[in-house]
């Protein structure tokens, strides 16, 4: 058997690498970060939760430790179609399973998701530096069932108006 | 700092998260206990790659740079000096903590 030839030796080094992280990366970090009972933070891409996340947005995905996803949570997942991760609503909860989908893709739901495709629940998000909260609160169960029964349309419709009112009445939107 | 000797043992340090996705190491700072990708990420070449792997708790540093010259060509004493470059580096960062010997 003919010994290996030792390789080229390069000094080792280590240097800052930059963003965007592909979405394979990105799902075994977050993995690998909630294993350790912490939240992941990330700048999310796509519009199919538009108006509520959009674009650009920074979220943040706490693991589900012993919590379930509840209807109306916003949960990051593993589409097992695709094996891409998505941040999309739960619609509704059966058994072990839950119904999602993107607030803005009211024509393609990504059906009925095992709760191990389920990575975290969002529960943070920031846009341009300020934390918003709207769509990941109380209103959450009624922008599902509105969701699920179609009435999402209006939803989109009046949710500039919605975010205004929230950010100046309720103070939704703060400095973070 | 504490002057590293070669005796010394290191592990990683709680406070980082480290993957090989696709053959490249990616480690993340866990910062005020949230795995941030918004703040620096840091990766590694080949050699950094299997210095970091070998910094398991379990090897000393010199077993570390004795492993590295049976794989490398590399000139005396170069990896050594590497081998202790890197883990200054890595514990100004907070990446590693020494491990006492079991």
């Amino acid at each position: 058997m003919s010994k290996r030839l030792p390789r080229e030796y390069l000094h080792p080094a280590m240097r800052k690498i930059g963003l965007p992280l592909s979405g394979k990366a990105l799902i075994e970090l977050m993995q690998a970060v909630h294993a350790k009972g912490l939240p992941f933070r990330f700048s999310a891409g796509g519009y199919s939760m538009t108006p509520f996340i959009r674009d650009g947005d920074v979220i943040t995905v706490s693991p589900l430790a012993l919590h379930a996803p509840r209807r109306g949570d916003v949960v990051a997942f593993i589409h097992p179609k695709t094996n891409r991760l998505c941040l999309h609503r739960v619609l509704s909860v059966h058994g072990g399973s839950f119904f999602i989908q993107g607030d803005n893709m009211p024509e393609r739901p990504d059906g009925v998701i095992p709760r191990e495709a389920i990575l975290g629940r969002v529960t943070g998000l920031e846009r341009a530096g300020r934390r918003v909260r709207l769509g990941l609160g109380p209103e959450r169960l009624l922008l599902a069932i509105l969701s699920r029964c179609g009435g999402m349309a209006l939803t989109r419709r009046y949710a500039g108006w919605l975010y205004a009112y929230f950010s100046r009445s309720h103070g939704s939107c703060e400095k973070h | 700092m504490k002057k590293i000797r070669m005796d010394m043992i290191f592990s990683h340090s709680g406070d980082v998260v480290s993957r090989e996705i696709d053959g490249a190491l990616i480690i993340v700072p866990l910062t005020s206990g949230v795995g941030d990708m918004e703040d620096d990420l840091f990766s590694m070449n080949e050699s950094g790659t299997e210095i970091w792997n070998m910094l398991d708790g379990k090897k000393t540093l010199q077993e570390i740079v004795e492993a590295l010259a049976q794989q490398y060509q590399a000139k005396p004493g170069e990896i050594e000096q590497d081998v202790v470059g890197i883990v200054a580096e890595l514990l100004k960062r907070r990446m590693l903590v020494e491990a006492t010997a079991a």
